[in-house]
């Protein structure tokens, strides 16, 4: 024990190791703060939704209760949906910058309505975000590097290293005991600001070690990485050169290479093919015998199929038949879309268990719900709100029954359970 | 040979015979070049797929039937932004705005579909595209190459050696900065001929270029000013690795992406959601066209009936409902302008605070100077939603128009069974509405917008060498020298 505190005398008397430790712990403070700002600015974003909607609807239900048609009450209603924060966003924000995490649906075609995105800012998420994965992924490699590099090579070059090797727990114990004092400050700057936010924001206390474990991992890969590059008894200077091009190789252009590589492998049918698509489908309903649309309703929606049948004047029934028949048309190419997403993000995972910078990048996300599968679970559920909010709404439509001011309350509202 | 000339080669010699710096140029090289013919292939099938997609477009609204016009109004069209020039060496927000845009009445839509939400995880780590390449990994490679400069001589005190030989401290200092410029002029060579060639093929981007090419060329050399600097500060060359290191990771890597927080914490963007119920709010205070009872629209019918000279909607020589369609257009798109212009103006405050954080980050200045030159900044962009928004508003008030000249009052109010023949105007009429053409910035007023990232890379690179100087002055009197 008491070698263990002479070695963290030594190196905590080098001025380099306390700054670089001091600003390491300093950087992932910052990063923490500043995604749980990000965070909480979310979540009032969404604890507003309630008073706004509330608004935005008593309004529609004054005007709709003096005709008591549920068509413009369907057509004129949007429903809020919304994707909270999971507990660990704050450490990894991903893709929450600029996919939606509020989207506001009506019972019209959900294919028009469901890519739309949200305001955001594209050349403040350009750069990427200043989160806690990205000090972790980008930040501490280079701290390792600063404090590793020179382990063996410093005392060679100051002509200590053979005294060294010959003392009594020298040598290979005393290389251990130094890199390991080294790691376990790093992960300690890391790792305490971490978890005292992790505490704060009601984390389990199992994700909580999951990420501790996952930094103390992706620090010793560095180690490991610094002490390689160590043995091949290069100067400290060429050392800390190949590391540090090393880093840019697996934090920047490896990544890069990936990403334009799995792009160009599995193509991914655009969006806006879909948005055409559906536009075509829906629009072409008024040129064609209003029983067509209803058959072709009926046929996939037996449960409406005994409404009274279409008058000369406009239904909305017709209306939003042909809204969902519209949906209906383009399901195969949405699938596909959507399955194309998910080869590409599957791809880049499978990255991560080469690259282990994507890795962590992944693995964060993934436990902060807020990569793209996140982001598709979260258009599923808007997907099954929508199927809920039609039912309702054609129970009044297809039925002919008045909606009043207190119908308006009995609409299906969004679950946000997650 | 005059010395600096003999210290130049000198130190090439030096950099030939390391085989892992000469592995590292090619690497870069070839790293570029991979870039250029990615980035460009890419270019080229997003604006084959756009152009496709708007050809498509533009077909399905002419080849519409006979309908209604309202009908049309509510069919919309959807544009596609088409790229620029040079986008394709700086692609800039492109993946992140959305390159497709659905257009309709009584909406004014975002742009959908950006790469960021099409992409895997990978896309957050940075683009492979030539910018990407001289912005964070050039200055890297001369790191690399250069930290030892002059600190290697000191260290070994050749410094001393070749003083006494009679080069004076400036030629040292200037043979270092040759040897390092030839270097970075090889590797950014690839990059500036794509550049050339993009800007070639479109013959109008010349100036703009131009920009580019000075940017890159002020970034370039201010590294090799501040790493021949740093290397003649510090008296050890593993310290001015570390130094120079952490000047790159601080002002390439942390800096870029701790400004736009910083912006975002001060200066808050209203969601969609929030915009949305303020406009109907909005609307709801100005009037109704749908309340027949609604102030406003009393007001405007009777203004109307006053300009005819008749007493009922039904005597007027044009579709009253048509008007009234024109005239909701034209509150709501005026709410609508009021908005985004808000919206655009909270994000024009984002950005020029990032740009005051560039002051002490070159890194941000040049990107912004790249993005700008290239029409792939915020500004490009907004440029090009404003067009589409004219040409909405345009469009669909023709559409309304024909309303009110093409269908008669009675039949669109007319609600028996032959009514919804009567109410349908020619298919013709659809293909005489004009296309959208986007007006890309011509190439001084992209130059132009390139000014301000260029005054500061410059500021930087005129500071940095008074700086250096001055260390020249003191060079081989450092007291940190070893002997």
């Amino acid at each position: 024990m008491t070698l263990w505190i002479h070695e963290a005398r030594l190196l905590l008397r080098q001025r380099l190791a306390i700054v670089s430790l001091g600003l390491l712990a300093v950087l992932t403070v910052a990063a923490l703060v500043s995604g749980m700002a990000q965070v909480s600015r979310q979540r009032a974003a969404i604890a507003a939704i309630p008073a706004a909607q509330a608004e935005d609807i008593g309004a529609i239900a004054a005007w709709v209760d003096k005709e008591k048609d549920a068509g413009s009450a369907a057509y004129y209603s949007f429903h809020p949906t919304w994707d909270a924060p999971s507990p660990l966003a704050f450490t990894a924000l991903g893709m929450r910058d600029v996919s939606p995490y509020i989207l506001r649906v009506r019972a019209l075609g959900l294919e028009a309505q469901i890519y739309d995105g949200d305001t955001f800012n594209p050349e403040l998420a350009l750069p990427g975000r200043f989160d806690f994965a990205f000090v972790l992924v980008f930040l501490a490699p280079l701290f390792v590097i600063a404090l590793c590099h020179d382990l063996t090579s410093g005392e060679r070059e100051a002509g200590r290293w053979r005294t060294l090797a010959a003392l009594p727990h020298g040598g290979a114990a005393l290389w251990r005991r130094r890199t390991l004092l080294r790691a376990a400050l790093l992960w300690a700057a890391i790792g305490v600001p971490f978890a005292i936010a992790a505490l704060m924001s009601g984390v389990a206390a199992g994700a909580i070690i999951v990420i501790l474990l996952l930094v103390v991992a992706y620090l010793l890969f560095w180690v490991g990485l610094s002490a390689l590059i160590g043995r091949l008894r290069w100067s400290s200077v060429a050392n800390a050169a190949s590391l540090a091009a090393l880093w840019l190789v697996l934090v920047l252009v490896l990544p890069t290479l990936g990403h334009v590589a799995i792009n160009r492998a599995i193509p991914v049918n655009q969006g806006a093919e879909i948005a055409l698509a559906q536009r075509e489908a829906v629009n072409h309903a008024w040129d064609i015998p209003r029983e067509e649309t209803m058959r072709a309703f009926y046929a996939n929606h037996p449960q409406w199929a005994d409404s009274p049948p279409l008058g000369t004047a406009f239904h909305y029934k017709w209306y939003f038949a042909f809204h969902q028949v519209g949906d209906e048309s383009v399901a195969g190419r949405a699938r596909a879309y959507r399955q194309g997403l998910e080869v590409r993000d599957r791809a880049a995972r499978s990255l991560g268990w080469v690259l282990p910078t994507v890795g962590v990048q992944a693995m964060l996300t993934r436990m902060a719900r807020t990569d793209l599968v996140a982001q598709i679970a979260y258009r599923d559920r808007v997907r099954d709100y929508h199927r809920r909010l039609r039912q309702f709404y054609y129970g009044y439509i297809f039925r002919d029954r008045p909606f009043g001011k207190a119908d308006f309350n009995r609409a299906p509202r969004f679950d946000a359970a997650i | 040979m005059n010395p600096a000339t003999l210290i130049a080669r000198d130190e090439l010699r030096l950099m030939r015979r390391n085989r892992v710096a000469v592995i590292a140029c090619l690497l870069l090289v070839l790293l570029t070049l991979v870039a250029v013919a990615s980035s460009w292939a890419h270019q080229r099938g997003i604006e084959d797929l756009r152009a496709r997609h708007q050809q498509e477009a533009e077909h399905a609204f002419d080849a519409q039937p006979d309908r209604h016009p309202h009908r049309m109004v509510h069919y919309g069209t959807f544009i596609f932004r088409p790229l620029s020039a040079l986008a394709a060496f700086d692609p800039g927000v492109d993946a992140f705005t959305g390159n497709s845009m659905f257009l309709e009445g009584h909406r004014q839509n975002t742009a959908n579909f950006g790469d960021v939400n099409q992409s895997s995880l990978l896309i957050r780590f940075g683009q492979l595209t030539p910018a990407f390449v001289l912005q964070a990994v050039a200055p890297l490679l001369l790191i690399f190459l250069g930290y030892g400069a002059i600190a290697r001589e000191t260290e070994r005190g050749t410094l001393r050696v070749l003083l006494m030989q009679g080069a004076t401290r400036g030629a040292i200092v200037r043979g270092k900065l040759r040897a390092l410029g030839t270097v970075a002029l090889l590797v950014a060579l690839p990059a500036i001929l794509g550049l050339m060639m993009l800007a070639g093929a479109s013959g109008a981007a010349i100036l703009p270029a131009a920009a580019i090419v000075l940017g890159y060329a002020a970034w370039l050399l201010l590294w090799i000013t501040v790493i021949v600097l740093v290397s003649a500060m510090v008296g050890r060359s593993r310290d001015a690795l570390l130094a120079l290191v952490a000047i790159w990771a601080v002002s390439v890597v942390l800096l870029p992406r701790v400004a736009p927080d910083i912006a975002s914490a001060a200066v808050p963007l209203k969601n969609r959601l929030q915009t949305e119920v303020a406009i109907a709010r909005d609307l709801r205070r100005l009037g109704d066209a749908h309340n027949p009872n609604d102030p406003h629209f009393a007001a405007f019918k009777q203004s109307v009936l006053q300009r005819y000279v008749v007493k009922r909607v039904e005597d007027l020589p044009v579709n009253y409902k048509g008007l009234l369609a024109v005239e909701g257009e034209k509150v709501t798109s005026a709410l609508f302008d009021r908005y985004s212009g808000e919206s655009y103006a909270a994000q024009g405050s984002q950005n020029a605070i990032v740009g005051a954080v560039g002051m002490f980050s070159p890194a941000i200045a040049l990107r912004s100077l790249s993005m700008a030159a290239a029409g792939t900044d915020f500004a490009a962009h907004r440029g090009f939603l404003e067009q589409a928004e004219a040409y909405r508003y345009d469009l669909i008030q023709r559409l309304n128009r024909l309303q009110a000249d093409g269908v008669t009052y009675a039949d669109d109010t007319a609600s028996d069974a032959g009514a919804d023949r009567r109410k349908r105007i020619a298919a013709g009429n659809w293909e005489k509405m004009p296309d959208f053409t986007y007006r890309a910035p011509d190439g001084a007023t992209l130059a132009a917008h390139a000014l301000p990232g260029l005054a500061v890379v410059t500021g930087w690179l005129i500071l940095a060498g008074v700086l250096l100087a001055f260390a020249a002055r003191r060079l081989g009197r450092h007291p940190g020298e070893r002997r």
